[in-house]
């Protein structure tokens, strides 16, 4: 066993089941997606980008790819969340709900494809 | 000449091309990778502290948001996220713009003044790891042969390249810099790259610190590059300079390449790999000593031409042409130039510690001895010889010797090797008549090759050539442009280069004369004397006023900068050309032809 891959992997998925957990329930009720769980994402996903970095293999270079997606589809939706917040005079509306929960299926879909690579990979890495 | 030679390559040998371009090719890829590789390390090596920010933000900007705080009007109030953000922003950044939206509690000032210590040992943990990894060996080596990279591939000029910057490639360096060409450096000491921004080249010079004997490095330091036009291996490690001739043989089969080398083995070795040029700096200081005992004058010329522009004329030594000569040292030296000096008909003495040859021991006229104990130079009739050479490899011994054998007769010619270039003031204190500096040598030579092939020519045509000849040349060098070498430049009298002319050369009546002289004034005479005209296959060394030129003569000048633009605006413009010619002043605008065509009718 090797700590470094019980970390990497650790991330990874915890990146896709916050996600997961945020993105989960009706698409347009903000009582039902909490934003603690959305800055969880937020944080945890960067750092699963920044445990990807420096990897020169083929499937590295996807990794990467993928949470770099990720990072850029859940900041956006939690920039459009202060937004809502902050600046829009009408609040954190349905419509408002909607777009920032679509973003994090966007992010959700790039999770996913990263936790398939990381099935890929373990999966076809002989036992030695 | 690069491009007729690759011309023909292509004719004769397409697929050797293409075989050697794409070994090449995958040669630079495979040292790009190598760089990059470094940068992926450093990528890697920043994960950590990375890491360790974005933790220490999450950690303070949640705590925030989780701690109550309250309002101006006393209600319990939630930071929302983003105001967090923002707070914990500018507080790790140490800028500090107050509590805002409303004061803080207590609650929240005790987390606050826990996360401000927290992110500044954040912060300077990852600040510290980043400029660690700037300074790391690593990377700064990464980034420099990336720099190195680019600039040789920008390069658009016809350039060569050195393998071993040492003090020959210096020489070799500045002669070539100085005739205005560019070249690239490789050189495993990392001292010597840095000395070449400290050498002041009119032109910028790419080094690389790297192995020479590694393909990748030549590779990227452009021995795959079209403009590269000739390879020149100058480490002072034989087995090095053997790689690089096989490197360039093998990928370039079409570049010229000259390398240095002192055993004949070894030069063998590298005959084995297509044409290379050699250069042996103890064969040629014997070959030298021979034209200076035969021809003085020759000898002089050839080492004025040779040591570049700007050199000072060298004196004319005049060695003993009879009589009984001294060699200490029977090392590669001792024996080229005993070889040298008995082909000469003179008697020869050698002075030797312990020769490890076997012919050596043969020979009759051989003392066994240290050369440096008096008894032994009081046996080889210093007293009756003429000239003395002090050839060991060490400068100490060597001075010592010139010094006991002075003592022991002033008059003799004494010749000596200089093996150090920090000894170089000593042996000039010492005023000796021939001087053996292995640098020089090979960096006059080199330089000689190519500088122009035309120059080259000349060279190795002079000691054919009698010694009245060569000073008669050499005479005709002084009068018209002193005692310093100015330039050296090639004329081509081709309809491109010489448009002017074309008709003129086309009479047959062309004679040189009547070319050089100075278009300001036709009655003086132009400050450049020809050394070579090559027609054809054919050379004419120094020719004379009379010499008749043809369409397509090049020629090879000696003489003032001033001359070389002179000449060249004469072979281009229609009226100054027919003033030196004729004398007349011809109207050179349209206009004016214009007007005085009208005024003559």
């Amino acid at each position: 066993m090797n700590l470094e891959k019980v970390v990497f992997g650790f991330f990874v998925v915890l990146a896709a089941t916050l996600n997961f957990g945020f993105f989960i329930g009706d698409i347009s009720r903000p009582e039902l997606h909490n934003q603690y769980e959305l800055y969880a994402a937020v944080v945890v996903n960067l750092i699963a980008t920044v445990l990807k970095f420096g990897d020169r293999t083929q499937i590295g270079a996807v990794h990467l790819a993928t949470s770099l997606v990720a990072d850029l589809q859940l900041i956006g939706a939690a920039s459009m969340w202060v937004y809502a917040d902050h600046i829009s005079s009408a609040g954190l509306t349905a419509g408002w709900t909607a777009s920032i929960v679509s973003l994090s299926a966007g992010a959700l879909v790039a999770n996913i494809i990263s936790v398939v690579l990381l099935v890929v990979e373990t999966t076809s890495s002989h036992r030695g | 000449m690069t491009t007729r030679l690759r011309a023909l390559w292509h004719d004769l040998v397409p697929r050797d091309e293409r075989r050697g371009r794409r070994a090449a090719l995958r040669l630079s890829a495979s040292s790009t990778a190598r760089s990059a590789e470094a940068i992926f390390l450093v990528l890697r090596r920043m994960r950590t502290p990375l890491i360790a920010l974005i933790v220490v933000f999450a950690v303070s900007t949640l705590g925030l948001t989780l701690i109550p705080g309250q309002d101006a009007d006393g209600n319990p109030v939630e930071m929302s996220f983003f105001d967090a953000f923002y707070v914990i922003s500018y507080t790790a950044t140490t800028i500090g713009f107050g509590e805002i939206p409303n004061p803080f509690t207590y609650g929240q000032r005790l987390w606050v003044t826990f996360s401000i210590y927290l992110s500044v040992i954040g912060w300077a943990y990852a600040i510290g790891s980043l400029l660690a990894l700037l300074r790391d060996r690593a990377f700064r080596a990464a980034l420099a042969r990336q720099h190195f990279t680019r600039k040789v591939a920008r390069l658009r000029e016809p350039f060569l390249l050195i393998a071993g910057y040492g003090r020959t490639g210096e020489l070799l360096g500045r002669s070539i810099d100085g005739l205005g060409r560019r070249f690239v450096v490789v050189d495993h000491a990392p001292e010597r790259i840095d000395d070449l921004e400290l050498d002041s080249y009119a032109a910028d010079v790419p080094g690389l610190t790297g192995d020479a004997r590694d393909p990748g490095n030549l590779a990227v330091a452009g021995l795959d590059h079209p403009s590269c036009v000739a390879v020149v291996a100058l480490t002072d490690d034989e087995e090095a300079n053997l790689a690089v001739v096989m490197a360039a043989a093998l990928l370039r089969p079409d570049l010229p390449v000259i390398a240095r080398v002192t055993s004949p083995v070894i030069a063998e070795r590298m005959r084995a790999f297509g044409n290379p040029s050699t250069v042996n700096p103890l064969d040629r200081f014997g070959d030298h000593l021979r034209l200076a005992l035969r021809a003085p004058a020759a000898y002089q010329l050839l080492t004025w031409l040779e040591a570049g522009p700007g050199a000072e004329l060298p004196d004319r030594g005049s060695p003993p042409r009879d009589g009984h000569w001294v060699v200490v040292g029977y090392g590669r030296l001792g024996r080229e130039l005993t070889r040298d000096l008995r082909a000469e008909g003179l008697a020869v003495t050698v002075i030797d510690p312990g020769p490890d040859d076997p012919d050596a021991a043969a020979d009759r006229e051989l003392v066994v001895g240290d050369g440096s104990d008096p008894a032994v130079l009081g046996d080889v009739d210093l007293e009756h010889a003429v000239g003395f050479l002090a050839g060991t490899d060490n400068d100490t011994t060597n001075l010592s010797l010139v010094a006991a054998a002075r003592r022991i007769n002033p008059e003799l010619f004494v010749g000596a090797r200089q093996n150090s270039a920090a000894n170089a003031p000593l042996f000039t204190a010492m005023e000796l008549d021939a001087l053996l500096v292995p640098a020089e040598v090979i960096a006059h030579e080199v330089y000689a090759q190519l500088s122009t092939p035309l120059l080259w020519r000349f060279l190795r045509h002079l000691p054919s050539q009698d010694d009245a000849w060569a000073a008669e040349v050499l005479g005709r060098l002084v009068g018209l442009c002193g005692t310093r070498l100015q330039t050296l430049w090639k004329v081509r009298l081709t309809p491109d280069e010489a448009p002017a002319v074309q008709g003129w050369l086309e009479t047959g009546g062309a004679r040189l004369g009547d070319l050089l002289r100075n278009p300001e004034d036709r009655d003086k005479a132009l400050h450049a004397v020809p050394l070579l005209v090559l027609r054809g296959d054919e050379a004419t060394a120094a020719p004379d006023e009379d010499f008749v030129l043809a369409p397509g003569d090049e020629l090879l000048l000696a003489g003032w900068s001033a001359a070389e633009r002179a000449l060249t605006t004469m072979l281009q413009v229609e009226a100054v050309h027919e003033y030196v010619l004729t004398g007349r002043r011809v109207p050179a605008s349209w206009i004016w032809r214009k007007l005085t065509s009208t005024e003559r009718t």
